[in-house]
C-alpha cells in the first residue's frame, strides 16, 4: 500500500517516517505540551526551544509526508485508537485514526510551517519582551499545534469534532493570555462562547451523522471500514431507492443530507468567523500577535473550511447546502471588508480582512471550487501570516502601538518587515502575481463559471458580492501599508522605532518569499494557455501523483466534480459566457487585477502624502456604523445580557419563589399547625386531668352509641 | 342482710367522683394527692365488693396490693412535693408550667 | 468475600476513627480509607461479572447469598454483589471518599474525630446501597446514609445548616417513603410466588409475567404504571430532577466542600441507580410505552435546559455548581429513557463522569474558598495570579463540566447525545436530544463567565491576611480527580465494556434496538 518513491526515500532519514507515521506531527507537540507543563521553567528560553524542535520535526514529517504522496505512497487510513468499541454491532463505535491524502499532507505542512515560524517569532515577541508566565504561553502553543494537526489527521468526524473544540480551547487560552488584564480575559471568554455555539450545531450534526449513517469516517481505505458516511450517503442518492436511507424527523434523503449538511456547517462558520458568528475574531486581537497569525493562518479559523473541505464529497450532494455556503461566503467577505475600511489599529484591519479571506474560501466552496478554496487556504496562511508576523514587528518597533495613525514612514527604518509586509498585502490586495491574485482569481472564477452554468441565481449574487469585496481589499490593504509605513512618521516612537530581532525577521522572509511565489501552485489565470499538468495543486488534489485505490476513491476533486455536475448531486453545471474556459479564466483576472488596481491607485492619492488626511472621517455616520461593526457586537451581548439573563433571573426567581416556596410551604403550614397544635400543653396538671376525663367520657359515649345502650 | 351490689358502685362511683373534682378544682398539689388516694379507694370498694358479691377472693388480694401501691404512690408524690416546693417555693400545680409547650 | 471485607473494614475504619483523638482522626481517617480503596481496585482486577445482576443468565461479581430471616412468607437474605453498573460506582465511592477525606484537612478544624467517623459512616453506606441485593438490606443501606449526611450537614454546615440539613433529610425521606409504597406494590402484586425480596427474583418475577394479584384495586398494567410513578417520584427527589430539586443548593451551598463532593459525586447517583435498577429495569415496558417515554425524555430536557438556566443567574460559586449538577443529572434521565446501547451505557457513565468533574468542581471551590473566605463571583478576581495551581484546575475542572473532548465529560454526554437521537421509543427523539444538546452552551455560558470573574483580571479581594498557594494536601486531590477524568475521557472502554455488557439484558428485556446500518450497495460512486 506504501509504495516509496525513490525520491522519497532517499529523503527519508530515520526520525522523519514520513506518511507510515505522520501521526508524529501531532505526538512531537503534545509531548512538548507535557514537557513544558512539568518543567517549563527549567527549559531553554522557557519553553520556546522543545516548541521549536517539536514544529520543526513535525514540518519535516509533513514534508517528508507530502514527498512519499508525491512519490505515489498513500493514501494512509488507519484506527489508532478506539474510544468506544459497540458490542457486537450494537451503537456505532468511536475510534480515532489517522487519514492522509493529499488534503491533509497539503495542510499538515501549512500547520508545521506557520507553527514554526511562530515558535521562532515569538523568541522575540514573548522572550526578548521579558513576557512572564513564558512556559504557559509555549504549553499552549504546543497544544494549539498538537490539536491542529490531530484535527488536520482526523479520519472521521467525531475526531474532527474532539479537535476542533480542542483547538477553540487552546484559542481560549491563549487569547486571555495577558489574563490579568480585562481585555484578553473577555475577549477569551467570547470566542470560545461563540464558536461553542456553532459547535453546538456541529455536535448535533455529528450525532446526527453517526445516527443516521453508524459511521463517521470520512475514507474508506482502512480495513474493517466498509464505506464512509459520504459514500453512504452518495451511493443512497445515487443508486439507492427511496427509504433505504436512515432519515429522522419525517425528511426525505436530500432534506436530510442538507440538513446534516447544514448543522456541521454551523461549526464551520463559528470557526472560520462567518457571519454571523464573526465577532469574536476582532476581538481575539487582545492576545499576543504571534499567536493572531497562528489562529488566522493555520489553526482556528482554518479549521471551519478545512472541515467543509475535508467532507466536500458530502457537500456537493446538496445544492442547497452549497447554495448557503456560498451566500454566507459571499456575504462575509463583502461585509467584512467594509467594516476593514474604516479601522484605525493595524490588527483590526487584519482581523476583518481575516474574516473576508475565509468568506472567499466559503463562497469558492459554495460555488463548486474546491480546488480554488484549498488553493486560497493555502496562498492565505502564507501571506496573512506574513501580514501578522509583520504586524507583531511593526508592534514591537512602535512599543505596542498599535494605532496606524501613530506611525508614519516606518519603511526606512525597517526595511525587512516593510518589504515583506509589503509582498503580503500584495498578495492580500490581489496583485499579479503575487500569491493572492491566482488563488482569489480562481475563487471567483468557479464561482462565475458555475453561476453561468445555470447554477441557483444565488451563486450570481454571491459572485458579485465577491467581486465588490475585491476593490475594498485592495483599498483598505494599500492604505493599511501607506499609514503604517509611508509619508512622515507622526509620533516620536515611529520617528525611531525598537529594533526588531533576528529570530522575528527569518520568518518575515520565509513567509515573503512564499507569497511572492506560491501563485505558481495554480496557475488557473493561465490555464488556457498552459500546459494541463501546470495546474500542480488541482492535480495534487486529484490524487495524480498516487496511485489507482486513491484516483478512484471518493476523495478526489475530480469525484467531488463529478459529483457536483450530476444531478444526483448538486446538478451543477460550467458555463462559460461562448468565451471558451481558457479565455473566460484570462478575463475574469484582468478583470479582478483592474478592480484591485483603481482602488490601490485611490488609496495612493488619498493616503500617499507625506501627512495623509484621514479622509475616512468624512463618511460621517456610516463610518460610525462601520466602526461599530453594524452593531453586531451589540445585538450579541444584548442576547447574551439582555435576554438569556433576565430569563435565568425569572427563572431563578421562580424556582426560589415557586418551587422552593412550595417545598418551604409546606414545612411552614406543618410547623404553623404543630405550633397551634401544642398549645394544649399547658404544663399545668389539672389540664391535662380534665384532658384525660373528657376523653374517657367521649370513649364511653361512643361506646355507648355504637354498643346499643342507647 | 345483704347490701345490693348497685349500692356499693353508687358509693364507688361518689367517692371517685369526689376525688376527680378535687383533682380538677384545687391547685394545693397535697390536695391533689389527697384527691387521688380517694379515686383508688373508689376502685378499691367495687374490689372488694364484687369479691364479696362473687365470693371469689382474687379482688381482696387485688385491694392488698393497691393500699401497698398507694403508700408507695404517696411516698412519690410526696417526694414529687417536696421538690415542686424546693424548685417553685409554692406546691401550687398551675406554677410549674415551665415543661409546656 | 470481598464485598464482606469491604464493608466491614469501612465500618470498622468509622468506629475506629471516631474512637481516635480529634488531633489523629484526620490522618488516621486518610490512611484508613485507603483500605477499602485499595481493596476495591483488588476487586477490579479479579472483576469477571457478566450481564445485568438483576437478570436471568449473568454472572454476578463477588456473590454471596445467605438467608437471614424469615419475615411472613418472604425470606429475607443477606445478598450481595456487583455487576458492570454498580461495579464502576462502588470505584467512584471509595476513590471519592479518600480524596474528600484529605480535602477535608484545612476546612475542618472541630471535632474532627466525629467528622472523620461520619464521612466513613456514609462511605459504608454507600458501599451497601452499590453492592445490596437484597431489597430489605437495600433499603436499610438507602436510608443509613441520610443520618451521617444529615449530621454533615447540619453540624459543620454554613450558617444556615440547621435548615439545610434537615430539608434534606426530610425531603429525600419522604421521597424514599413514597418509592418503598411503590416497590411494596409490585411486590404484593406479585403475590404467594414471590417468596423472597431479593431485587434479582423481583425482577425476573416481574420479567415473567408473574404480577398476578390486585393492591389498591390496580391489577396489571395498571398496578405496574402506578408503581413506576411512585418510584420515579421517589428517586426523582434523589437524583435531582427538576421540580423535585430545591433541596440540593441549600444542601450544597450549607455544607462544607468535601460534604458537597460526596454529595454530588456519589449521592445523586444513588438516585439514577437505582432509577436503572428499577425503574428501568424491572418496569421497562412502562418505561418504553408512549407516552410514559417522552414524558421523562421531556422532564430530563427541562432538567437540563432550566438546572443550566438557574446556573446562570447564581453569584455563588458553590450553587453554580449545585445548579449545574441537576443539569447534568438531566443528561443522565434523556440517556436512560432513550433506551438504546449507548444511551443508557452513556447515561451510566456519565453518573461516573460527573462523580468525578463535580467533585473536582466542588472541591476546588473548597480549596478557594479556604484561601478566600468568599464563594461569591463579585467579591474576588484574579485567583490565577495568586493561586495558580487550584486556579487553573479549576478551569481545567469547569472546561471538564462543559464537555471539552479528551475529558470524561464529553464522552459521556456525545455517548447520551449518540444514544438518545436513535432512540426508537421516545417519538420526536432527535428534537428532544437537540434541546437537550444546547445545554452545553449554556453551561459554557456561566462557566466561562465565572472563570473570567473570578480567577482572571488582577487580584482583587480585600482580606486582612495574605493569600497564599494552597498547601500539598489541597492540591494533590484535585490533580489526581483531574488525571481520572483525562484518563477516562482518553480510554473510557476502562469502565464502558462492563457497563454495556451490563446494559445488553435490560435493553434485551423490551427493546426496539434501532438498525441504523445503512445498506450500502457498494456501487459505483
Amino acid at each position: 500500500m506504501l509504495g516509496t518513491h525513490p525520491l522519497a526515500s532517499s529523503i527519508s532519514i530515520p526520525i522523519v517516517p514520513g506518511i507510515g507515521g505522520a501521526e508524529v506531527t501531532a505526538l512531537f507537540p503534545l509531548v512538548t505540551f507535557v514537557l513544558i507543563l512539568a518543567f517549563g521553567r527549567y527549559l531553554p528560553f522557557k519553553g520556546a526551544f522543545p516548541g521549536i524542535v517539536a514544529t520543526g520535526l513535525g514540518f519535516l514529517v509533513a514534508l517528508a509526508t507530502v514527498v512519499e504522496i508525491a512519490g505515489g505512497a498513500g493514501p494512509r487510513h488507519e484506527t489508532l485508537h478506539t474510544l468506544v468499541a459497540g458490542v457486537s454491532g450494537e451503537g456505532v463505535t468511536l475510534t480515532f485514526g489517522v487519514l492522509i491524502d493529499p488534503l491533509s499532507a497539503l495542510m499538515l505542512t501549512i500547520v508545521g510551517l506557520i507553527s514554526l515560524l511562530v515558535h521562532l517569532f515569538s523568541l522575540g515577541y514573548m522572550n526578548a519582551e521579558g513576557e512572564i508566565d513564558l512556559p504557559r504561553y509555549y504549553a499552549a502553543l504546543s497544544l494549539f499545534t498538537f490539536s491542529m494537526m490531530a484535527f488536520v489527521l482526523s479520519d472521521n468526524l467525531l475526531m474532527s469534532f474532539v479537535f476542533f473544540e480542542l483547538v477553540g480551547l487552546c484559542s481560549y487560552l491563549l487569547i486571555g493570555f495577558w489574563y490579568r488584564e480585562p481585555g484578553p480575559a473577555s475577549a477569551a471568554k467570547k470566542a470560545f462562547l461563540v464558536t461553542r455555539f456553532g459547535d453546538y450545531f456541529f455536535l448535533i450534526g455529528v450525532v446526527a451523522v453517526l445516527g443516521t449513517f453508524g459511521t463517521a469516517q470520512f475514507a474508506s481505505y482502512a480495513p474493517g471500514v466498509e464505506a464512509s458516511f459520504v459514500e453512504i450517503a452518495t451511493d443512497a442518492l445515487e443508486h439507492g431507492e427511496t427509504g433505504e436511507m436512515r432519515t429522522f424527523l419525517g425528511l426525505g434523503e436530500r432534506a436530510w443530507i442538507t440538513a446534516i449538511g447544514l448543522l456541521v456547517l454551523g461549526g464551520a462558520v463559528g470557526k472560520s468567523a462567518q457571519f454571523p458568528l464573526h465577532t469574536w475574531l476582532p476581538d481575539a486581537m487582545e492576545g499576543p500577535t504571534p499567536v493572531s497569525a497562528l489562529i488566522h493562518a493555520a489553526t482556528m479559523v482554518a479549521a471551519g473550511v478545512f472541515l467543509i473541505a475535508r467532507m466536500y464529497g458530502f457537500y456537493a450532494l446538496s445544492p442547497t447546502a452549497l447554495a448557503v455556503i456560498a451566500l454566507v461566503g459571499g456575504f462575509t467577505a463583502f461585509f467584512a471588508a467594509t467594516m476593514a475600511l474604516v479601522k484605525q489599529e493595524l490588527k483590526q484591519v487584519l482581523a476583518y480582512s481575516t474574516i473576508s479571506q475565509y468568506g472567499y474560501m466559503m463562497l469558492a466552496l459554495g460555488g463548486g471550487g474546491y480546488v480554488a478554496a484549498v488553493f486560497h487556504l493555502t496562498t492565505h496562511a502564507i501571506f496573512k501570516a506574513l501580514l501578522f508576523l509583520g504586524a507583531g514587528a511593526v508592534i514591537i518597533a512602535m512599543h505596542h502601538e498599535e494605532n496606524m495613525w501613530e506611525m508614519g514612514g516606518l519603511k526606512d527604518e525597517m526595511r525587512t518587515t516593510y518589504l515583506t509586509f509589503l509582498a503580503g498585502s500584495l498578495a492580500l490586495a490581489g496583485i499579479f502575481p503575487f500569491a493572492g491574485f491566482w488563488s482569489k482569481d480562481e475563487v471567483l472564477f468557479e464561482t462565475l463559471v458555475h453561476a453561468l452554468g445555470g447554477g441557483a441565481p444565488v451563486l450570481f449574487v454571491a459572485y458579485a458580492l465577491g467581486l465588490l469585496a475585491v476593490i475594498l481589499t485592495a483599498f483598505y490593504t494599500f492604505r493599511m501599508v501607506l499609514l503604517t509605513f509611508h509619508g512622515d512618521p507622526r509620533t516620536d516612537t515611529a520617528e525611531d522605532p525598537h529594533s526588531i530581532t533576528l529570530s522575528m525577521k527569518v520568518p518575515l522572509v520565509v513567509l515573503g518569499v512564499l507569497s511572492v511565489v506560491a501563485g505558481v501552485l495554480n496557475m488557473g489565470v493561465f490555464k488556457g494557455f498552459l500546459p494541463e499538468n501546470a495546474l500542480f495543486l488541482e492535480r495534487w488534489l486529484d490524487g495524480a501523483t498516487m496511485g489507482e485505490q486513491f484516483r478512484e476513491s471518493s476523495l478526489t476533486a475530480e469525484h467531488y466534480h463529478h459529483v457536483l455536475t450530476h444531478d444526483f448531486g448538486a446538478g451543477y453545471s460550467s458555463g462559460y459566457a461562448g468565451l471558451g474556459e481558457g479565455n473566460l479564466a484570462l478575463v475574469g483576472g484582468v478583470v479582478a487585477l483592474v478592480l484591485a488596481l483603481i482602488p490601490a491607485a485611490v488609496a495612493w492619492r488619498l493616503y500617499g502624502g507625506a501627512e495623509p488626511d484621514p479622509h475616512m472621517m468624512n463618511l460621517g455616520r456610516i463610518r460610525t456604523v462601520l466602526m461599530n461593526n453594524y452593531y453586531q457586537d451589540e445585538y450579541q451581548v444584548w442576547l447574551a445580557r439582555g435576554f438569556t439573563l433576565p430569563i435565568a433571573t425569572l427563572a431563578n426567581k421562580f424556582d426560589q419563589g415557586i418551587i422552593d416556596g412550595l417545598v418551604d410551604g409546606s414545612g411552614g403550614v406543618s410547623l404553623f399547625a404543630g405550633g397551634r397544635f401544642r398549645q394544649i400543653q399547658t404544663g399545668v396538671a389539672t389540664t391535662y386531668a380534665a384532658l384525660l376525663v373528657l376523653g374517657l367520657l367521649i370513649l364511653i359515649a361512643v361506646f355507648a352509641v355504637t354498643g346499643g345502650w342507647i | 342482710m345483704a347490701v345490693e351490689p348497685g349500692w356499693y358502685l353508687l358509693l364507688s362511683a361518689a367517692v371517685f367522683c369526689i376525688g376527680l373534682f378535687g383533682v380538677l378544682v384545687r391547685r394545693n398539689a397535697l390536695v391533689f394527692l389527697m384527691s387521688i388516694e380517694l379515686m383508688i379507694n373508689a376502685a378499691n370498694i367495687n374490689l372488694v365488693a364484687f369479691a364479696l358479691v362473687y365470693g371469689n377472693i382474687t379482688g381482696q388480694t387485688f385491694v392488698l396490693f393497691l393500699i401497698a401501691l398507694a403508700a408507695a404512690e404517696v411516698a412519690v408524690g410526696i417526694g414529687i412535693i417536696l421538690a415542686l416546693n424546693r424548685n417553685f417555693e409554692s406546691i401550687d400545680v398551675t406554677d410549674a408550667v415551665t415543661m409546656r409547650w | 468475600m470481598l464485598i464482606e471485607l469491604l464493608l466491614a473494614v469501612t465500618f470498622a475504619s468509622a468506629v475506629w476513627v471516631f474512637l481516635a483523638a480529634d488531633e489523629t482522626a484526620p490522618k488516621l481517617a486518610a490512611w484508613l480509607s485507603l483500605l477499602p480503596l485499595a481493596i476495591a481496585l483488588y476487586m477490579w482486577t479479579q472483576f469477571d461479572a457478566s450481564g445485568n445482576a438483576l437478570l436471568s443468565g449473568s454472572t454476578v461479581g463477588f456473590e454471596t447469598q445467605v438467608e437471614w430471616f424469615q419475615l411472613g412468607q418472604y425470606t429475607l437474605q443477606y445478598h450481595v454483589g456487583v455487576d458492570g453498573l454498580s461495579f464502576p460506582l462502588v470505584i467512584l465511592v471509595t476513590v471519592l471518599t479518600t480524596l474528600a477525606i484529605v480535602s477535608s484537612w484545612t476546612p475542618i478544624d472541630e471535632r474532627q474525630s466525629q467528622f472523620y467517623g461520619l464521612m466513613l459512616l456514609i462511605e459504608t453506606a454507600l458501599l451497601g446501597v452499590f453492592t445490596a441485593l437484597d431489597f430489605f438490606l437495600w433499603f436499610i443501606f438507602w436510608e443509613a446514609v441520610l443520618i451521617p449526611m444529615y449530621f454533615l450537614i447540619a453540624v459543620w454546615g454554613g450558617p444556615r445548616r440547621k435548615y439545610a440539613g434537615t430539608k434534606f433529610l426530610l425531603y429525600t425521606n419522604l421521597g424514599s417513603l413514597v418509592m418503598f409504597v411503590g416497590l411494596f406494590m409490585l411486590v404484593l402484586g406479585l403475590g404467594d410466588s414471590l417468596t423472597q425480596l431479593s431485587l434479582p427474583a423481583i425482577a425476573q418475577a416481574l420479567a415473567a409475567g408473574e404480577l398476578s394479584e390486585t393492591v389498591f384495586g390496580l391489577g396489571g398494567t395498571e398496578l405496574r404504571a402506578v408503581a413506576f410513578l411512585l418510584l420515579f417520584l421517589g428517586f426523582a427527589v434523589k437524583v435531582p430532577i427538576v421540580p423535585f430539586h430545591t433541596w440540593l443548593p441549600d444542601a450544597h451551598v450549607q455544607a462544607p466542600s468535601p460534604v458537597s463532593v460526596i454529595l454530588a459525586g456519589v449521592l445523586l447517583k444513588m438516585g439514577t441507580y437505582a432509577l436503572l435498577r428499577f425503574n428501568f429495569t424491572m418496569l421497562s415496558d412502562i418505561a418504553t410505552s408512549s407516552p410514559a417515554a417522552e414524558i421523562i425524555a421531556a422532564v430530563g430536557v427541562i432538567s437540563v435546559i432550566y438546572g443550566a438556566m438557574l446556573a446562570l443567574a447564581q453569584r455563588d460559586l458553590k450553587r453554580i455548581v449545585a445548579y449545574s449538577s441537576i443539569s447534568s443529572m438531566g443528561y443522565v434521565i434523556v440517556g436512560l429513557v432513550a433506551f438504546t446501547p449507548h444511551g443508557m451505557s452513556g447515561a451510566t457513565f456519565q453518573m461516573v463522569s460527573h462523580g468525578l468533574i463535580s467533585g473536582l468542581l466542588f472541591m476546588s471551590v473548597g480549596v478557594l474558598y479556604n484561601a478566600t473566605h468568599t464563594r461569591m463571583v463579585g467579591d474576588m478576581a484574579g485567583l490565577a495570579e495568586r493561586m495558580p495551581i487550584t486556579a487553573w484546575i479549576f478551569v481545567a475542572g469547569s472546561f471538564a463540566y462543559m464537555g471539552l473532548p479528551l475529558m470524561s465529560g464529553f464522552v459521556a454526554e456525545v455517548l447520551i447525545f449518540v444514544g438518545a437521537f436513535d432512540s426508537a421509543v421516545v417519538s420526536g427523539a432527535p428534537l428532544f436530544t437537540a434541546v437537550a444538546m444546547f445545554g452545553i452552551v449554556i453551561v459554557a455560558g456561566y462557566l466561562l463567565w465565572a472563570m473570567q470573574r473570578a480567577i482572571f483580571g488582577s487580584f482583587e479581594l480585600e482580606t486582612d491576611y495574605e493569600v497564599e498557594r494552597a498547601p500539598l494536601h489541597d492540591v494533590a486531590p484535585l490533580a489526581v480527580l483531574l488525571g481520572l477524568i483525562i484518563l477516562l475521557g482518553v480510554q473510557p472502554d476502562l469502565i464502558y465494556e462492563a457497563i454495556q455488557d451490563a446494559i445488553g439484558p435490560v435493553l434485551e428485556l423490551n427493546a426496539v434496538v434501532p438498525d441504523w446500518t445503512v445498506p450500502f450497495t457498494g456501487g459505483e460512486i
